[in-house]
């Protein structure tokens, strides 16, 4: 699982391995801010550095914009996959590596709205962007390798089975918010982690297949199975976003323990978290809806362009 | 440590009991048991009962109990600092065994003399610790406390939001337990006698 600074460092070309360092010394800086004034640090500044946040965001970010510059001028992606891809990684990056992290450990609705960026818009906009042969491009050829082991795609076969990826993009909508677990989720730093990378990961598998532009076999899943795959995970989304608007008891004492930022009561939060669950969580699906919709009509003018070319 | 990729077997192991059982096994303590989950305590403030700067390991071989607040505070603060006295008064020998560090929120205000006076009043292992923001924020950040200091337009619409969690240290500045705001002077006797 270790891998040396030098061995990774041989797998790029020299251009790259000079960028690679240049960010690693950004991070380390970071990172000393970080520890050594934690009284004087601007919002936009990580509470706590990760180095794991850093570099998956950021390497995901150089990969793509040299995969943007080494790809034909015919398949570089628009401006407005551009601008998705950026957005989708930024908005995950803010909300990890800034006071949105801090305040989402001290207030339920921040947190609902932090995993809605975690697990809805972050990921549905890099989704969107359909990145994959961009990203693809741009790693150097030693990492490329990495990403094709038989058990990584053999594991990313089976979480992408349209039925198990709409169990566990709802599962993990209703695991986390279970109050025991979540008690122990905002207490214990590792959970914590796991928590906000689980739903990230799980987001970025979900929305990439069912947002992938392309017909089946192409794609993994037909249209019509993607459709109903988006529809299915918008009900008990609703269903749990109702149920925590109408709890008449504060089900998460544990803001208590670890102390809110704002002077609302336990309810208040737990209300305005409810309904994020509710509503913009159930409309990233609408949205899904939409697109795939529109995937459906571009295919078809397609096909009837090259059908009309072919006569 | 929050960054580690390894993920930690306890960590792992209480996800599968949580979802199996929904609730957390029989525990020998009364407060919230959140052992191995944070790092070990680490501080650099001055105690305003001694002038001195002090460290973790000034501490070491004592029970800490390690609780944010200001010395204006009407409520929270006074009511846990007069919970802990009220138990080291029942059970003199923790007196001994313990340290109470109350840390100020609010450095602005709370001047080394205005602390002294505060923390006089309560047990005589109470004492009060300030810092710089830094130290502060560091301290706080180490322990996932949350606090805000907002001076209002006049001096009646200063307000200063805190953690009220008392935090307890073993002898060796591990952080065992947590004590959420209201927690009664049994608890705390039962669990500080078992962990003195």
């Amino acid at each position: 699982m270790t891998v040396s600074l030098g061995s990774f460092s041989r797998a790029l070309d020299p251009p790259l391995a000079t960028f690679a360092m240049a960010i690693v010394v950004i991070g380390a800086v970071e990172a000393l801010i970080v520890e050594n004034f934690p009284g004087s640090l601007p919002i936009w500044m990580p509470y706590e550095f990760s180095w794991t946040v850093f570099l998956c965001c950021v390497g995901a970010a150089g990969f793509y914009v040299r995969g943007c510059c080494s790809s034909p001028q015919r398949e570089r992606p628009g401006r407005w996959r551009r601008t998705s891809f950026f957005l989708g990684v930024g908005l995950i990056y803010i909300s990890m590596q800034t006071w949105l992290d801090y305040a989402a450990q001290h207030m339920f609705f921040i947190h609902r709205l932090q995993h809605l960026i975690l697990h809805h818009t972050g990921p549905f906009l890099i989704a969107l962007s359909d990145p994959a042969k961009v990203i693809w491009r741009g790693l150097p050829t030693g990492l490329r390798r990495g990403t094709q082991i038989q058990g990584v795609m053999t594991c990313l076969n089976i979480l992408q089975q349209p039925a198990l990826a709409s169990f566990l993009f709802v599962a993990l909508i209703y695991i986390w918010p279970i109050p025991s677990v979540h008690y122990w989720a905002m207490l214990d730093p590792m959970l914590y982690t796991i928590m906000n990378w689980s739903v990230t990961i799980d987001g970025i598998l979900f929305w990439s297949l069912i947002l992938d532009p392309r017909p089946k076999p192409l794609a993994r899943v037909s249209f019509g199975v993607r459709l109903i795959c988006a529809a299915a995970v918008m009900f008990p989304q609703m269903i749990l976003g109702a149920f925590v608007v109408f709890a008449e008891r504060d089900l998460y004492p544990v803001y208590n323990i670890c102390g809110r930022i704002f002077p609302i009561s336990g309810l208040q939060d737990q209300t305005y978290a409810g309904l994020i669950l509710w509503v913009p969580s159930t409309m990233m699906s609408v949205f899904a809806l939409i697109i795939i919709l529109n995937f459906i009509r571009l295919n078809e003018e397609d096909a009837v362009t090259l059908s009309g070319s072919l006569r | 440590m929050i960054d580690s990729v390894t993920l930690s077997r306890r960590s792992i192991l209480a996800l599968v009991l949580l979802l199996a059982s929904g609730c957390g096994s029989k525990s020998q303590w009364k407060l919230v048991d959140v052992k191995d989950m944070y790092p070990e305590l680490k501080l650099r403030m001055t105690d305003v009962r001694t002038g001195k700067l002090m460290s973790a390991t000034d501490y070491a071989g004592k029970t800490v109990i390690l609780f944010f607040g200001y010395s204006f505070c009407p409520e929270i603060c006074p009511t846990t600092l007069l919970t802990l006295t009220s138990v080291m008064e029942q059970r003199r020998e923790l007196q001994a065994k313990t340290v109470v560090l109350f840390v100020s929120v609010d450095p602005e205000r709370d001047t080394m003399e205005a602390l002294n006076r505060y923390v006089e009043s309560f047990a005589p292992n109470v004492t009060a610790l300030i810092g710089t923001s830094n130290e502060l924020a560091s301290l706080a950040r180490r322990y996932r406390v949350a606090y805000t200091v907002n001076p209002g337009p006049g001096s009646a619409d200063y307000t200063v939001d805190h953690t009220a969690t008392v935090f307890i240290f073993d002898k060796t500045g591990r952080l065992m337990l947590l004590a959420p705001y209201g927690t009664g002077a049994e608890d705390f006797e039962h669990d500080l006698l078992l962990l003195a």
